[in-house]
């Protein structure tokens, strides 16, 4: 356990990725307004994102541009850039989902008059 | 040119759907012809595809030019090429009978129901041939956001089926998400060839476990595996009728193709030592989806759920399939899920005739609607047939495979549990039948409605011609299958 405790502290960006990820979800089961478990869902997306963020980080190093090309390229004094693409690709899908998912909340909306998933059940029966 | 009919197959769809909106703008009657002919020429690509590759081997298309493992590679092999056709014509069969519904059904939504069917076929295609497992994220998301779509357009209570599928299918593929960046993080890379190059030793490691495990539970969630299975009856029973054979005989399917090339190309090459208890997971997993799917198919009072359920329980026999050592059962699952794609898309059509013609959408109701069509009928009992899996339908073939893995892998409790959902699959079957073939007119159901063109009565009778097909004809494609996992 001590061990345990070590090796997360050491760790802040994987424990700061967890609570986020836990977080969302917890928010997603919870709460019966979907709006907020909208919320819940784009916090676990971004959570993912940010351990690709942080599984990608590098101390010292710079961007992938290759300014004289007369030397020889010294590969740790680059950034690796497909993650950050990856990271990229990965917003503008969510953008995508959240964009629909708000379409399909603003349609239950007009219909139901609610954002609460009780209330819209209720109305259902 | 043959180098380039994988990307090709999935343009003209992709193309068509952006470029719909501009069209409907135009001339609304213009978007129905404009998708029909885009499919029309998918299909004849795909096929095209197929033919090129069953003569001169399979094809590894590297996207822009990069070269597989830095760019993103798309495979055309048996098993992807005959599964893109098979989307292709499914396509093909549900505008066939979209089209007799009329736009009442669409809630007069013509334009974004067209080019959202476009787009969820543009998807699928990515999906079947992705060989990159980030790229494969990207079209699963295609996929999902198109069929959450298509799930909410008649509005009202679809809307909030189809809130709760979004929620739950993009938790799934955020879960998919998070197991490849594990994977990214041990190997560098994304490419399934690859990472079977560079798994070796790894597997023990807790990131390569985490990676499969979410992976796993991402694609489980999508393809609606037994104990995340609950969106899916809802979803498909709200959906439109003609929309739902579209999700139901591809949306699942796309799912469980991803989870057997990760599996079959990515992760069993790569070792020897934790491939016994992935087996056994994955078998066991299947065990349960197939006979709980079948049984909770038979308490089902409403025809389009006892088909979702089945479609459920079939999910849990590819699974069976894939989670057995042995090349026969893996070929034989992919066979089948080729056969099951075919299967779903025939009931679920069914089940929209059904509704649209004589009214009726629970079984008991059958009874009075006088269902006496030959079209309609006879399609009906060749699928339901090749469910159960009696020769000589598809359905047979795969899962006769299927046992013979089992057997060879010495698995008795698999083979046992395939055995029991032939049996379920009957008893769920037997009802409706019964009911079709005792079905007289009554006179409160009203007279059935409309005509039975032939765009409808063909997306009844092609299904049932490919399912006698893949049983008959089927040996050919069954060998190229084997080919294609590493068998003899």
């Amino acid at each position: 356990m001590p061990e345990l405790l070590d090796a997360a502290i050491q760790r802040p960006n994987f424990v700061t990725f967890i609570l986020l990820l836990l977080a969302g979800l917890y928010i997603c089961v919870s709460h019966p307004n979907l709006i907020k478990k909208l919320i819940g869902l784009y916090l676990v997306q971004n959570s993912v994102i940010f351990y690709f963020v942080t599984i990608s980080a590098k101390e010292g190093a710079t961007v992938p541009v290759l300014l004289d090309p007369t030397r020889p390229v010294q590969a740790e004094a680059f950034v690796n850039p497909l993650p950050h693409v990856l990271t990229l690709t990965a917003i503008v899908v969510q953008v995508a989902t959240l964009g629909v998912s708000l379409g399909i909340v603003s349609a239950i909306n007009k219909r139901f008059g609610s954002f609460d998933e009780e209330a819209i059940l209720e109305k259902l029966q | 040119m043959t180098q380039s009919l994988p990307a090709l197959v999935f343009m003209v769809p992709l193309t068509a759907a952006v470029a719909m909106p501009v069209v409907g703008h135009w001339k609304r009657s213009a978007c129905r012809p404009l998708t029909v002919a885009a499919t029309i020429a998918m299909a004849v690509l795909a096929a095209a595809s197929l033919f090129s590759v069953g003569t001169f081997g399979p094809v590894r298309y590297a996207l822009g030019g990069w070269q597989a493992p830095l760019g993103i590679e798309w495979i055309a092999d048996e098993v992807s090429a005959t599964m893109a056709a098979i989307a292709s014509v499914v396509g093909l069969l549900v505008l066939g009978f979209s089209g007799a519904l009329g736009e009442a059904s669409l809630s007069g939504r013509t334009v974004p129901y067209h080019s959202t069917v476009l787009l969820l076929l543009a998807g699928v295609v990515g999906v079947i041939y992705a060989g990159d497992l980030f790229n494969i994220f990207v079209f699963l998301e295609v996929v999902s956001l198109a069929a959450y779509a298509l799930v909410a357009v008649p509005g009202g209570r679809a809307l909030l089926s189809a809130f709760r599928y979004l929620m739950i299918g993009a938790l799934a593929t955020t879960f998919y998400l998070l197991g490849v960046a594990y994977f990214y993080a041990l190997t560098g890379t994304l490419n399934i060839a690859d990472l079977a190059q560079r798994l070796p030793g790894l597997l023990e490691s807790k990131a390569a476990v985490g990676g499969i495990a979410f992976i796993l539970i991402g694609l489980a969630i999508k393809m609606a595996l037994l104990p995340v299975h609950a969106w899916l009856p809802d979803a498909y029973a709200d959906a439109p009728d003609s929309a739902a054979p579209l999700l139901a005989a591809l949306v699942t399917k796309a799912a469980i193709l991803v989870w057997a090339r990760i599996l079959l190309w990515g992760i069993i090459p790569a070792n020897a030592d934790a491939e016994q208890i992935l087996y056994a997971i994955v078998s066991g997993l299947g065990i349960v989806a197939s006979v709980g799917g079948a049984l909770l198919a038979m308490r089902q009072t409403e025809i389009k759920r006892i088909f979702a359920y089945g479609g459920i329980a079939h999910i849990g026999l590819v699974m069976v399939g894939l989670g057995q050592a042995s090349a026969k059962a893996a070929a034989g699952a992919l066979y089948y899920l080729v056969n099951d794609a075919v299967m779903q898309a025939g009931l679920f059509i069914f089940a929209g005739v059904v509704a649209w013609r004589y009214r009726v959408r629970a079984v008991d109701d059958i009874t009075g609607a006088g269902i006496r069509n030959p079209w309609v009928v006879a399609p009906l009992v060749i699928a339901a047939v090749g469910m159960v899996g009696i020769p000589p339908t598809g359905g047979f073939v795969g899962k006769w495979n299927i046992l013979l893995g089992t057997m060879e892998a010495g698995n008795p409790f698999a083979a046992a549990a395939l055995v029991l959902t032939t049996l379920l699959t009957l008893a769920y079957f037997a009802p409706v039948l019964e009911r079709i073939f005792r079905s007289q007119r009554m006179s409160r159901m009203g007279e059935p409605r409309g005509e039975l063109g032939w765009p409808v009565r063909l997306s009844m009778a092609v299904p049932a011609a490919l399912v006698l097909g893949l049983g008959i004809f089927g040996d050919g494609l069954m060998s190229a299958f084997l080919r294609v996992v590493g068998g003899p």
